[in-house]
């Protein structure tokens, strides 16, 4: 069983639940940029492996060589074919020898995500699958994928089918916990940020992604440089030109720049989601009830 | 520990921060090491990761296993306990050779005029006590170490090369810093040398850990 890419939109990568464990040795942990998306597709298709694809809007195209095998199609909304024929996203689809699939740009999202109901056949490297395009380390080469690649897949046990988990809902404001340099604001700033709308910008990739800040609310912040200290996905960022930066999965361990806020993790898949020229607002919540809100979504 | 007075807050909703100081002291670093080492040998309950940072730890925790408060409270019990400078050197001794200067090394005649010395009696001082891992993670097997004599402290340049490669020896504000990958620095670019911090097909892939000692020395 194999795929071979015929056409890659940029940063296709491979990717499973993480590299977990080592920022120590410098490492971030990567996985899906929409775990819960990763999650929902790798349930459709109803398999233990634990490797996935994460394409980007542009979408992918491959042909599945092999035996009759169920794939898992989900995260944001694209637009899918098989053999010229649309097919619903959001799915499970039998795919057969020889099978070509298109996935086009569609509605909604900036990921998305294919599980196999067979393992993607790339090295464990530091214990993980995923890529980390940061360090070039993982997944397929330790790099995004292109046309021509061809990757293997091994057969991998079926797991019982069970209810997919839900997409996320995608309404209201993105919701954080006040960051470990709020202090470093002044109140006036602090309030202007949850009460301020921002733009998801166009430089967004798996390290960060880059608000416009179209009410200035960071323009005269005097951003001071701080002993570096450890990032964690959802870290709000404030750049020295007084951009902000929301960190994500491929982000640099430890950081310098004052960190305002942290989006909570129920939050963080449904951010990554956004478009370039999305309005966003964000609003505190107390740890406990981001706690709560996370326990609802697993 | 007497007069270090730790705050401990929330990093998002899986992940506690412990911070001693605002600014880079060596007791503050060297508590955030001793922390890190004994939490290491008995985590709390839940926690997934413990990483020591200059001066702060960051501890990782599943929120469906524990919570803040209870973590928090596991913390004091600990941060009552705790050595600072005793436990701080216990790690592991390690020798790093360097080819200062040259073309490896091009900034190595700025700093020692910066610091009006000769490239020799630089060379010299900057080897001359061995250095404490300060800490990790910054890129893949990178590690600063620290920190060196008030007469040895130099700011970082003012422009960033985009890239220098693995095993470059970098200096800055007190400090010496190894680089295992090739990345960008601000910081002077003083040396090279053989050893690499880094094997990505070893679990761990790194080798050096903070509260480590190094001694650095020159070879040609």
């Amino acid at each position: 069983m194999r795929i071979e890419i015929t056409r890659a939109g940029p940063l296709a990568t491979v990717q499973d639940a993480g590299r977990h464990g080592h920022f120590a040795d410098g490492i971030s942990a990567s996985g899906p940029m929409d775990a819960r998306g990763f999650a929902r597709a790798g349930d459709l298709a109803a398999t233990s492996a634990t490797a996935g694809l994460e394409i980007t809007m542009a979408g992918i195209a491959f042909t599945y060589t092999g035996e009759a095998l169920k794939a898992g199609f989900s995260g944001g909304l694209f637009t899918l074919a098989i053999n010229g024929q649309a097919k619903p996203w959001d799915a499970a689809h039998s795919l057969a020898d020889g099978d070509k699939v298109e996935i086009k740009p569609g509605p909604l999202g900036n990921y998305g995500y294919i599980r196999f109901a067979a393992e993607l056949d790339v090295p464990k490297v530091i214990g993980s699958r995923a890529t980390n395009l940061i360090v070039g380390l993982g997944g397929f080469e330790g790099r995004a994928l292109r046309k021509g690649d061809a990757l293997a897949l091994i057969p991998a046990k079926p797991r019982k089918p069970q209810p997919a988990s839900p997409p996320a809902a995608n309404e209201g404001p993105i919701r954080f916990i006040w960051g470990i340099d709020a202090d470093q604001f002044d109140r006036k700033t602090l309030n202007a940020f949850t009460a301020s709308s921002f733009t998801i910008s166009t430089k967004l990739d798996r390290m960060g992604v880059r608000l416009t800040d179209g009410q200035g609310v960071f323009s005269t912040a005097r951003i001071l440089s701080l002993v570096s200290d450890a990032i964690v996905p959802g870290d709000i960022q404030i750049l020295g030109d007084g951009t902000p930066i929301i960190l994500m999965r491929d982000h640099q361990p430890t950081g310098g720049y004052p960190r305002i806020a942290t989006l909570i993790s129920a939050d963080l898949d449904r951010f990554a989601q956004l478009r370039p020229g999305t309005h966003v607002q964000f609003a505190p919540v107390t740890v406990p009830h981001a706690q709560a809100l996370l326990k609802e979504t697993r | 520990m007497d007069d270090l007075r730790p705050t401990l807050m929330p990093l998002g909703d899986s992940a506690l921060l412990v911070r001693f100081d605002r600014r880079l002291d060596m007791r503050a670093n060297g508590a955030a090491i001793s922390l890190a080492r004994q939490l290491g040998a008995n985590p709390p309950n839940g926690v997934g990761e413990i990483v020591p940072n200059l001066v702060s730890v960051l501890i990782r925790y599943d929120p469906g296993v524990t919570n803040f408060a209870t973590l928090a409270g596991d913390l004091r019990l600990v941060l009552f306990g705790l050595g600072a400078d005793a436990d701080a050197n216990a790690g592991a001794h390690h020798v790093v050779q360097v080819r200062f200067g040259g073309s490896e090394g091009p900034d190595i005649e700025e700093v020692a005029s910066s610091l009006d010395m000769s490239v020799a009696d630089f060379i010299a001082a900057h080897n001359a006590n061995p250095l404490r891992v300060l800490t990790t993670g910054f890129a893949p097997g990178f590690v600063y170490c620290g920190l060196h004599d008030e007469a040895l402290h130099l700011p970082r340049r003012q422009d960033v090369r985009a890239k220098v490669p693995p095993g470059t020896i970098l200096f800055a504000a007190g400090q010496t810093a190894i680089a295992a990958t090739a990345i960008p620095t601000g910081w002077h670019v003083i040396g090279q040398t053989g050893f690499r911090n880094f094997d990505a097909t070893k679990t761990p892939p790194t080798k050096l850990h903070a509260g480590d000692t190094i001694r650095f020395e020159a070879v040609s």
